[in-house]
């Protein structure tokens, strides 16, 4: 992208490593109380009431943050039938429509899913174990997005190399 | 005016948009339609957090991830070797039986055929079986075992089948049974075949090695073995619920491969955990969204509708089947197994149903047939995956299966018009 010393170089490097750093976390977390909650039930007859809730929370949240790394490698569930058979000089066209679609749509749930967040955090909604419900939930709007300035960025940023005649794929 | 949307969302699939963003668009226009808050697709994607047995999704991968970066499959295949090495074929038939287990036990995420096919595919060769068989067996034993218990598959349908409210749920336990006979059905008439073709070539080379290699194969997987019992027998023991038995599994996993028999650097668990999460993602994103799009589905009474469209031409049960057939292959075609399940089992269920289809029977149908697609061109994942890996056309891997393919499409239609065979054991 930019050279690899530059601020926003760096800072895109530390939002990755964030992100990475979070999901590896929860996963971990997830894992641990997951066969900390077997254990306690079969073997001490007892168990952790929170734990249900907050391992459901971590799938949503690993999960959406998973679809966020996805999206920076490219690496989302799509069909891919036509692009294939269109040849190289519509490949990136079609590149650019298909993400800047995938994008806008994105930015449309992101502001919903946000809008749905804020009434409940308004409303103070509780969640579980005290937490009020708008942290739980706060993932949607985030992961979408992300992922819809991910599509937007790459489209583009493919539109300027397509304008520019340098497209190459 | 929704038919050219509709029409636009699946140009714009086939183009190569991501499948959730199709969706979640085709749920919202849906839901304008309607004059429905757009707000309430936030609602439905946190019903994620409602359902316990998802947990099992990034377990088993994760589990998935980690033994296949270790040298489990090796040791896999040389238990396998030891129970079924002296049948006619026997290395083909290892190759099955080791490849099933595996899928099951890891998802479907086609770690199989790097896992395993890397291992399996020079020792075919060694063994004196031609090229083209090898590359043709390892590309659909990658997707062998999806069938098996408690491989991911069987576990989306029944929880998408459970967010229907039909007559009578599904209940994954009881799908994992009805996987059974037609599971093994697939594996056997694989195995029966690349022993057929073989048996001129069996020389009695490898019957029974020794008893030491026998007792030295079984050591060197004794951390392994105990695996299949713990979590079959905790879940039908009663003491673990599906997603806790993933959570076993990748633990246990983990532990050992990781931390007793140090196969993987520590400082590589970030990053298999990384990788394995982004499959992850890329399903749960698709399930959330699609949680969405079924709520309006049903809202709309689109099933029903189909339903009552389809009745006008197809009075029987068995046309409504064949016609099944046929379109889940297409299907099976585009799309991969999970975005299928979660898009398609809300409209097809309840039109089954209404021909008298059992839920159950449905969802063995549904899979076997979905697991033809992943060998079946244009998109089948496992095509690039093998010719990605053993650097061969995508061309030449599809000449390959071809046979595979007709053996496996005999099951799949013995499956669809013997119920008996998904439904005896419940």
């Amino acid at each position: 992208m930019t050279n690899s010393g530059s601020l926003p170089a760096r800072l895109i490097r530390l939002l990755h490593a964030v992100e990475d750093g979070i999901l590896i976390l929860l996963l971990t977390a997830m894992l641990l109380l997951g066969v900390t909650q077997i254990l306690l039930r079969n073997v001490f007859d007892s168990g952790l009431l929170w734990a249900g809730p907050l391992l459901r929370v971590m799938l949503l949240w690993v999960g959406l943050l998973g679809a966020m790394v996805a999206s920076r490698y490219d690496k989302h569930i799509g069909i891919d039938v036509l692009s294939r058979l269109a040849g190289e000089k519509w490949r990136p066209w079609l590149r650019i429509a298909t993400d800047l679609f995938a994008g806008l749509v994105c930015v449309i749930v992101a502001f919903y899913a946000g809008r749905f967040v804020l009434d409940e955090f308004t409303y103070a909604t509780p969640g579980f174990a005290g937490i009020p419900a708008w942290m739980l939930e706060i993932v949607i709007p985030l992961a979408f997005g992300v992922i819809a300035l991910r599509y937007l960025i790459s489209s583009g940023m493919q539109l300027q190399r397509g304008l520019k005649g340098s497209i190459r794929v | 005016m929704s038919a050219l949307a509709g029409l636009g969302l699946l140009l714009l699939a086939l183009l190569g948009a991501p499948l959730f963003a199709v969706i979640v668009a085709g749920a919202m226009l849906g839901f304008l339609r309607q004059d429905i808050d757009l707000s309430v697709i936030g609602i439905e994607i946190y019903r994620l957090a409602e359902m316990p047995v998802l947990l099992a999704i990034p377990m088993f991968t994760l589990a998935g991830y980690i033994l296949g970066e270790s040298q489990a499959p090796r040791r896999l295949v040389r238990i396998s070797n030891l129970l079924l090495g002296w049948l006619p074929g026997g290395l083909a038939i290892v190759a099955l039986a080791a490849c099933a287990l595996f899928t099951a036990f890891t998802g479907a995420s086609g770690v199989t055929i790097v896992a395993l096919g890397a291992l399996l595919y020079p020792a075919l060769k060694q063994a004196g079986y031609p090229e083209k068989f090898n590359l043709g067996l390892i590309t659909t034993a990658g997707s062998l075992g999806l069938l098996f218990a408690p491989s991911l598959p069987l576990i989306l349908y029944a929880v998408v089948a459970q967010q229907m409210t039909l007559e009578r749920p599904v209940n994954i336990d009881d799908l994992f049974i009805a996987g059974i006979l037609p599971g093994i059905l697939m594996v056997v008439l694989l195995s029966v075949w690349s022993g057929w073709k073989h048996r001129h070539s069996w020389k009695r080379q490898a019957n029974f090695q020794s008893w030491r290699e026998a007792k030295a194969a079984v050591m060197d997987a004794a951390w392994e073995i105990p695996l299949p019992f713990l979590v079959l027998g905790g879940i039908y023991g009663g003491y673990i619920a599906v997603s806790e038995a993933a959570a076993l599994t990748a633990f246990y996993v983990l532990v050992v491969e990781v931390f007793i028999r140090r196969e993987i650097p520590l400082g590589r668990l970030p990053g298999l955990m990384r990788e394995a999460m982004i499959m992850v993602g890329g399903i749960i994103i698709i399930l959330g969204v699609s949680l969405a799009s079924t709520n309006y589905m049903i809202d709309a009474e689109i099933p029903t509708r189909v339903f009552e469209t389809i009745r006008e031409h197809i009075d029987s049960r068995l046309a409504f089947l064949i016609l099944l057939n046929i379109f889940l292959l297409g299907l099976g075609m585009m799309l991969d197994i999970f975005s299928a399940i979660v898009i398609m089992i809300p409209l097809i269920l309840p039109i089954a149903m209404g021909y008298g289809i059992d839920p159950l029977h449905l969802g063995i149908i549904f899979l076997a047939n979905m697991q033809l697609g992943y060998f079946t061109p244009p998109v089948g994942m496992n095509l690039f995956i093998a010719s990605y890996r053993f650097e061969k056309p995508v061309w030449d891997i599809y000449k390959s299966t071809l046979p595979f393919f007709f053996i496996l499409l005999a099951a799949v239609l013995i499956i669809t018009y013997w119920p008996a065979l998904s439904l005896a054991l419940l």
